[in-house]
C-alpha cells in the first residue's frame, strides 16, 4: 500500500510552480534613464500594466526595436482604457540528486489580461485575471484538486486606485502585493520566497504613499482573502494579516537605498522582518548593482519556539548591447540562523533578449546548495518564450 | 553622466558586504522542536503548499499540505509517516529522492529539516 500511495505521489509530483507573477523588472531603473517605476507602470511601486510611458521606452529602450505600443501600435486604445497580456512558455531541465533526477519539462508558465479603467484624472480600477500555469499535466487518476483549464483561473491582483499623476500621492485598496523587496518577476528568487511574496501570494491590500523623483514612500495593511472567497480569488503562502513599509531614496537619477519592514500574523506563526536595499547603476561601465537583505524573526506560536532567519540577494546586470541583460547573481537564506545545515546558496545566470518589442527570450541557469551535510547541489536550467500585448 | 556619490557608493558596498557576511553562519544544535506545530508552519507550508503543488488550491495527488490540520491528516490519513519505522517511512524515503521524484523537487530540504521531521514520526508522529 505505501508502495502505492508513492507511485502516486511520484507520478503526480507537484510542479515547479514557476508561473510567473506581475512583478516588474527592476534592472530597469536607471538603466532605461527612468528614476522610478511609476513611471512606466501604472502602479505606484511598480509591476503590471505599463502606461503609455513605459510602451514608448519599450520601443525606445529596451528592445532592439518594433513598437512598443498595444497590439504593436496597430490599435489606438481611448485614453481612459489601457489594456495588455502575458504570455510565457518555458522548458526546463531540474536535477536534484533524486534517483528520476533530472527532469525535463515544458509547458505554459502564464497567461495573463490586465484592463485599466480610468475614471477622470486620478481614479482607476485595474483588473487582472488569467491561468495558473502547470509544470506538468495533472493525472487524474491520481488526484488533486484541478485537472482543467477553466479551474486554474485567477485574479491575483484587482484594485482601485487614487493617483491623479506618476509622481505625487497615492491610495489603492485590492488585491495586490504591499510593496516590499525588489519585486523580480522571478518568484523562485529568496528574497520573494521567503519574505511572503511568493506566487500567488497576492493579498488584499490598503496601499497609500507618496512618490517623487527623489523619493518614495509606500505604507500598507494587508489581510489574506476570507477562507469563504472562490478559489480565483485565494491565495497561497502563509496566511498572515499585517502591515508593511517601504522607503526608498535615490541619489543622482543612479543610485538608491531603501529601507524596508514588514509584520504578519498569522495562526500559527508570524513574521517580523526588516531590511535594505541597494541600487547602483554606473553608466558608463553599463553595470546595475541589486542587493537586497531581509532579518526576520518567525515566533512559531502553536510551538513556543522563535527562530532568526536571514534572506539576501546580491546581482548585477550588465547591459551590453540594447535589448540584452546579462545577470549573475548570488542568493542565501538561512532558515534558522542557530542551526548548522538549514542554509539554501543559489548562483544564478540570466540572460533576457529583447529582440523586438512585446518579445522577450529568458534563459536561466541556477545552482543551488542546500545544507552543509554533503547533500547533492540541485540545478536548474530553464529557457522561455515571452509575449506580451 | 553623473559622478557617483562616494558616501552612496559606500552604502551600497556595506549593505552587500552584510548580505555575505551572514553565510558562515549557523550554530551546531538543533534545538528545535520536533513537532507537528513547529514543521507545518516553518517546514512543510513554505516548502511544500505551493501555488502548483500541495496548497489548498492545487492539492497535487491529492496532498494538501496547506496548514497544519490539513497537513496532518493528510500524512497520518494516508499513511505517508510510518512510527514503527520512521527511516522507512513514505516522506522521508521522498524527501531524501530515493526511488522517486524529490520532493520538494524545485528546491530540496535541507538534511538537518529531513532529520527534524523524522524525529517527530519516531516520536509517533503526533499532531503535537
Amino acid at each position: 500500500m505505501r508502495r502505492l500511495l508513492l507511485c502516486l505521489i511520484v507520478a503526480g509530483a507537484g510542479t515547479f510552480g514557476f508561473a510567473r507573477g506581475a512583478a516588474a523588472y527592476p534592472q530597469f531603473q536607471f538603466s532605461s534613464g527612468t528614476n522610478k517605476c511609476s513611471q512606466c507602470h501604472f502602479a505606484p511601486a511598480g509591476g503590471g500594466l505599463i502606461s503609455s510611458w513605459g510602451r514608448s521606452e519599450v520601443g525606445d529602450t529596451i528592445s532592439m526595436g518594433g513598437d512598443g505600443g498595444f497590439a504593436h501600435g496597430a490599435v489606438k486604445l481611448p485614453s481612459w482604457f489601457a489594456a495588455g497580456a502575458d504570455l510565457r512558455l518555458a522548458t526546463t531541465r531540474t536535477a536534484d540528486g533524486g534517483d528520476e533526477s533530472p527532469q525535463f519539462a515544458w509547458f505554459p508558465m502564464q497567461a495573463d489580461l490586465y484592463a485599466r479603467f480610468a475614471f477622470g484624472e486620478a481614479f482607476s480600477l485595474y483588473l487582472e485575471g488569467g491561468v495558473r500555469g502547470e509544470a506538468r499535466p495533472v493525472d487524474d487518476s491520481i488526484g488533486g484538486r484541478f485537472s482543467g483549464v477553466g479551474d486554474r483561473f485567477i485574479s491575483r491582483e484587482h484594485y482601485l486606485m487614487w493617483r491623479p499623476s506618476a509622481s505625487g500621492p497615492y491610495a489603492r485598496l485590492g488585491r495586490f502585493y504591499a510593496p516590499y523587496g525588489l519585486r523580480f518577476v522571478e518568484h523562485i528568487f529568496f528574497v520573494r520566497r521567503y519574505t511572503g511574496y511568493e506566487l500567488y501570494n497576492e493579498t488584499y491590500t490598503a496601499s497609500g504613499g507618496y512618490v517623487s523623483d527623489e523619493w518614495e514612500l509606500h505604507l500598507s495593511a494587508f489581510t489574506p482573502p476570507p477562507s469563504g472567497f472562490p478559489d480565483a480569488l485565494q491565495s497561497v503562502g502563509a496566511r498572515e494579516s499585517g502591515g508593511a513599509a517601504y522607503f526608498e531614496y535615490r541619489m543622482n537619477g543612479m543610485s538608491a537605498l531603501a529601507a524596508q519592514a514588514r509584520v504578519g500574523i498569522g495562526k500559527d506563526e508570524s513574521r517580523y522582518q526588516g531590511g535594505a536595499i541597494g541600487k547602483l547603476w554606473l553608466e558608463p561601465a553599463k553595470l546595475l548593482f541589486l542587493g537586497e537583505a531581509d532579518f526576520i524573526i518567525q515566533k512559531v506560536t502553536a510551538a513556543s519556539y522563535t527562530q532568526n532567519q536571514f534572506v539576501s540577494y546580491l546581482g548585477v546586470t550588465y547591459f551590453p548591447i540594447r535589448g540584452v541583460m546579462l545577470s549573475p547573481m548570488y542568493e542565501r537564506f538561512q532558515e534558522n540562523l542557530s542551526v548548522a545545515g538549514t542554509g539554501r546558496n543559489a548562483y544564478d545566470l540570466e540572460i533576457n533578449i529583447f529582440p523586438y518589442a512585446h518579445f522577450e527570450v529568458v534563459l536561466l541557469g541556477r545552482y543551488m546548495m542546500v545544507g552543509n551535510q554533503g547533500q547533492p547541489a540541485a540545478t536548474l536550467m530553464m529557457a522561455q518564450l515571452h509575449y506580451y500585448l | 553622466m553623473h559622478n557617483p556619490p562616494v558616501l552612496s557608493g559606500r552604502s551600497l558596498l556595506l549593505v552587500a558586504l552584510a548580505a555575505v557576511a551572514v553565510v558562515g553562519c549557523g550554530g551546531t544544535t538543533d534545538d528545535r522542536p520536533a513537532k507537528w506545530s513547529f514543521i507545518s508552519p516553518a517546514i512543510t507550508e513554505p516548502s511544500c503548499a505551493t501555488v502548483n503543488c500541495h496548497s489548498a488550491i492545487a492539492q497535487k495527488a491529492g496532498v494538501d499540505l496547506h496548514d497544519r490540520a490539513a497537513g496532518y491528516a493528510t500524512l497520518e490519513g494516508r499513511g505517508f509517516v510510518d512510527p514503527t519505522t520512521p527511516d522507512a517511512s513514505a516522506v522521508i524515503f521522498m524527501m531524501r529522492g530515493q526511488g522517486s521524484l524529490r520532493m520538494p523537487p524545485d528546491e530540496p530540504l535541507p538534511e538537518a529539516d529531513i532529520v527534524l521531521i523524522r524525529n517527530w514520526i519516531a516520536n509517533g508522529a503526533n499532531n503535537d
